[in-house]
């Protein structure tokens, strides 16, 4: 087949034209075995641009394209529905980014053009060796599972319930709620938990489209996106079990404390009277803080930073949340004495300043320490600490209460496996990107929540919870199919010798072993093309459509020469 | 590089030789065939000419008289041999393969990437005194046997090939039974197990563990020891001869791209070598643009290409068999370069190729703590 390729160049306005001396690049490749055309234009992401382009590749029966403009994260799907309106493959094209790789990064028009010749070049040379790919259509199941019955795994489900779209709902304990359940109220409102959780929970439990399964463990999720088979046991009753289809999967399993244990300096376990933030919470929602002895504490302690150290982060809510306790105490106890032991004291947000300013004071000291420890003194608790200067002191006190580190849940990293997601620092279930993609995770179709993600307080976990069913509801809609990743890896049958370094290396548990065969398989549905299996097999059977050994060589011979 | 004490064993069994370490091997593995410890037997016969030797696999143990348990020249680097009968999986047979030492590890190396399945197979090794040039051999098979028996019985390398010369590791005990001559007395040889499966086939032969080794031990560090000393100096020489950019397009100028070296390589497992694919072979006005932009080109081109990518693709497994630089039209030291090579690659890793298949393979095994030193070097 004849080939002709046009070329577009886009001024960007000023971007490009007052960096790059467009008409050399067009002189530079207008002559190139195969252009037809090679012309510039103000800006071609624009309406008008869209529609000078698709006449151009009608008028000129263009079967390539190749567009010197900005960055492909920026216009790459703009131009490549071009092409499709225009009626070439999408695939046919190739954009050379001479914005951000040569206007935007030198002072010097003479070399910025020279490069721009160069990255026009190559992007022809490519596109010669491009393939048509055709986009594949797989049916989809809109249903979710939501695995976890706390604030977040709450929030998404009557985000994400329709009609249309059942819900499958599991919790490991025997009810929903999760661990706002037991916060009388909640920073820095001073909200009640129960007003925030009670009506969601009764929402949940009247809608017929949300199945709710307590004191039960997912057990297995195989498949991909927009089609996971799930099975969910009955952890009280080994017997009963269920099976059922999903689409996407939420992880919103939260965190735990950090066992004070493991830290012994804090008397935790051995003295009574020193409670975890935890046990506090409970205390006081069942009706009074009191001591061991039944007698109402005069003097307390807070505690900071119980196990920083060696969880090594910061978990973010401690301080919000001691500030209510010390709410919660004087609340209760008006003359109550109460220091707060810190190392540092994160108070980020909005709101959160004006409730430290007006909890501070009135017999509640803040105590910048280091080398705290509880000792025993009489019948009092006796906390010792380095002030910031350095010298010892230590202040006797009733109650000591700790704020321990928040760490995941210890079913994580079951979850993990079962769902092929990776752990990340401290144990959490990692995102695929901290700033793109927050809450997605390196399987498609499964998406993080809350506290099994990060530390986080309650808005933060709403706000993933949320954002977790708006991927959801964007990508999974109901009666739709899904387009899986085009540009996916293949495995030559002919050249593939079994030896399964692929496998092992495949972030996506995209590959299989055809034992008949002997040979590994990919399955593109799942496949990301991410290119790891190419760059591990030795026998160049791996590679990746769209980025074959031959597009890239040809591509990169032509920018070095 | 390896330490010296990587080959030592505690225990193991002396075993009477008096017709001869070669007929005394022979008649263990007889023994075992009758017991039906073994199915057949993979070991290497002189092929009918007489001029070279071939791996067989004997099932009919009257012929088991004609093999060779160290032949002289390493025509067939034995881990291809088992990789033949054992690549699509376990078979029906249970065979006892009979190799040198780097041709064990070979297959241990080879099982990691799924080019053998060794359920079956009872990989037996022997004190390896090294082999001759394959070409010195071929030339004159009658006179060469003699040199090899008579250098082999004194331990003296000096007709060996060169990589066999400086060979560290020519007792390591890689597979289940090893067959160790040195240090025994006249007419005996030591059986070491270093396995639950070689500790079984023992047991079936009655042959108990108990005896002290201390004198293989103790010969066995000292042969390292004295062969590191060489080794270190030649690689040093070897590194001074070829290293750097210059040297080493000088060393491989001569490569004629017949790939032999590859297809010898047991380690070099793909179905077609990538540098034998369609991936390399560019479109003929690439090599126009090319001879344009460099003002002249080489034809074939890309030989060093070949060698460092091949370099790169297997050193990490490579045993240093030399087999290799035997098949070298033109005489390049490649084994020893490979060799070399091979030490600071799978050093990097604290690996060494085909000394235990329970060590992953470097390039899968995630390790948060390391390579720092690299991190180093680009400060």
């Amino acid at each position: 087949m004849e080939r002709k390729i046009g070329v577009y160049i886009c001024e960007c306005g000023p971007n490009i034209a007052e960096k790059v001396d467009i008409d050399k690049v067009i002189d530079a490749v207008s002559s190139i075995d195969g252009v037809v055309v090679a012309e510039k234009y103000k800006l071609l992401c624009s309406a008008d641009g869209k529609k000078f382009l698709e006449e151009q590749i009608k008028k000129q029966g263009l079967t390539h394209l190749v567009i010197s403009a900005c960055s492909p994260k920026d216009h790459e799907k703009t131009f490549m529905e071009v092409c499709e309106n225009a009626g070439i493959n999408p695939y046919l094209f190739q954009l050379a980014n001479i914005r951000e790789q040569c206007a935007w990064i030198t002072e010097d028009k003479d070399e910025a053009t020279k490069k721009a010749i160069r990255l026009t070049k190559a992007a022809i040379k490519r596109v010669r060796y491009h393939a048509s790919l055709e986009k594949k259509e797989i049916d989809s199941n809109p249903d979710v599972l939501v695995i976890g019955g706390g604030i977040a795994g709450i929030e998404a489900s009557l985000q994400l319930v329709s009609p249309d779209r059942k819900i499958y709902l599991v919790e490991k304990t025997s009810s929903l709620g999760g661990l706002i359940t037991n916060y009388e109220k909640t920073f820095p409102s001073m909200e009640p938990g129960s007003s925030i959780i009670k009506q969601k929970i009764q929402d949940l439990n009247n809608d017929e489209n949300i199945k709710i399964f307590t004191d039960s463990e997912v057990e297995e999720t195989i498949g991909f996106f927009g089609n996971f088979e799930v099975k969910v046991k009955k952890i009280t009753d080994v017997e009963e079990a269920a099976e059922f289809d999903v689409g996407a999967v939420v992880l919103a399993t939260g965190s735990t404390l950090f066992d004070p244990k493991k830290a012994p300096q804090y008397g935790y376990g051995k003295f009574d009277d020193v409670l975890t933030s935890l046990e506090f919470e409970k205390m006081n929602l069942s009706g009074g803080i009191s001591l061991k002895n039944g007698k109402p504490p005069k003097s307390a302690a807070i505690i900071h930073c119980v196990g920083r150290n060696e969880k090594g982060y910061c978990s973010e809510i401690c301080c919000m949340y001691s500030l209510k306790f010390v709410r919660y105490l004087k609340d209760k106890i008006p003359n109550i004495k109460v220091s707060n032991f810190y190392s540092d004291l994160c108070i980020p947000g909005k709101s959160h300043q004006k409730f430290y300013e007006q909890t501070k004071g009135n017999n509640v000291d803040f105590v910048r320490s280091s080398d705290v420890e509880v000792t025993k003194k009489g019948d009092k608790l006796d906390i010792n600490y380095k002030n910031e200067t350095g010298s010892k002191n230590n202040i006797p006190v009733d109650m000591v209460i700790l704020a321990p580190a928040i760490e995941p849940t210890s079913d994580a990293p079951k979850l993990a496996e079962i769902t092929s997601i990776s752990q990340g620092d401290g144990g959490f279930f990692s995102e695929e990107h901290e700033k793109i993609n927050p809450v997605s995770t390196s399987t498609e179709g499964v998406y993080i929540a809350g506290g099994a993600q990060g530390p986080k307080d309650i808005p933060k976990t709403i706000i993933q919870a949320e954002a977790a069913a708006g991927k959801i509801l964007s990508s999974l809609i109901p009666g739709r199919k899904i387009e899986p990743e085009v540009k996916t890896s293949q495995i030559s049958e002919s050249l593939c010798i079994g030896c399964k370094l692929c496998l092992s290396v495949c972030s996506y548990g995209s590959i299989t072993f055809d034992e008949a065969k002997k040979i590994s398989v990919v399955n593109e549905v799942i496949c990301r093309g991410c290119g790891n299996c190419v760059a591990a097999c030795p026998s160049g059977a791996a590679s990746v459509k769209h980025f074959t050994f031959n597009q890239l060589y040809q591509e990169l011979m032509e920018a070095v020469q | 590089m390896s330490k010296p004490e990587d080959s030592l064993k505690s225990k193991g069994a002396v075993i009477s030789a008096k017709t001869g370490a070669k007929e005394s091997i022979i008649d263990f593995l007889k023994k075992a065939m009758d017991k039906g410890v073994f199915d057949a037997v993979l070991i290497s016969m002189r092929v009918p000419a007489g001029d070279s030797f071939a791996y067989v696999l004997i099932k009919d143990k009257s012929l088991l008289k004609d093999a060779f348990p160290l032949p002289p020249v390493m025509s067939v680097q034995g881990a291809k041999a088992v990789s033949s009968v054992t690549r699509l999986g376990k078979g029906n047979m249970k065979i006892a393969a009979v190799m040198r030492p780097c041709e064990t590890r070979a297959t241990v190396e080879l099982a990691k990437l799924g080019q053998t399945n060794l359920e079956n197979i009872t990989l037996i090794s022997i004190d390896c005194p090294g082999v001759l040039p394959i070409s010195d051999f071929t030339g004159e098979p009658n006179k060469s046997m003699k040199l090899f028996d008579d250098a082999a019985k004194k331990w003296d390398d000096k007709i060996m090939r060169p990589v066999c010369q400086i060979c560290d590791k020519s007792s390591m005990v890689a597979g289940d039974v090893h067959i160790g001559i040195h240090g025994a007395k006249k007419d005996t040889f030591f059986i070491i197990s270093n396995s639950q499966k070689g500790n079984d086939v023992l047991d079936k032969l009655d042959i108990t563990l108990k005896e002290n080794i201390d004198s293989w031990n103790a010969k066995v560090k000292n042969i390292s020891e004295e062969k590191q000393k060489k080794r270190k100096k030649t690689l040093k020489d070897l590194k001074s001869e070829v290293g750097g950019l210059d040297n080493l397009l000088d060393t491989f100028s001569q490569c004629i791209n017949c790939h032999n070296c590859m297809k010898v390589c047991p380690i070099c497992y793909c179905r077609v070598c990538y540098f034998d694919s369609d991936k390399v072979k560019h479109p003929p006005e690439d090599y126009l643009q090319r001879a344009k932009n460099k003002g002249s080109i080489r034809f074939l081109p890309d030989t060093t290409l070949f060698q460092t990518g091949r370099m790169l693709h297997m050193s990490l497994s490579c045993v240093s068999c030399g087999a290799c630089e035997d098949v070298c039209p033109v005489s390049i030291p490649v084994a020893q370069i490979f060799s070399m090579i091979a030490d600071e690659t799978q050093g990097l890793f604290d690996y060494v190729s085909g000394r235990d298949l329970k060590e992953s393979l470097p390039l899968l095994a995630y390790k948060e703590e390391e390579l720092h030193e690299v991190e180093d070097a680009n400060d």
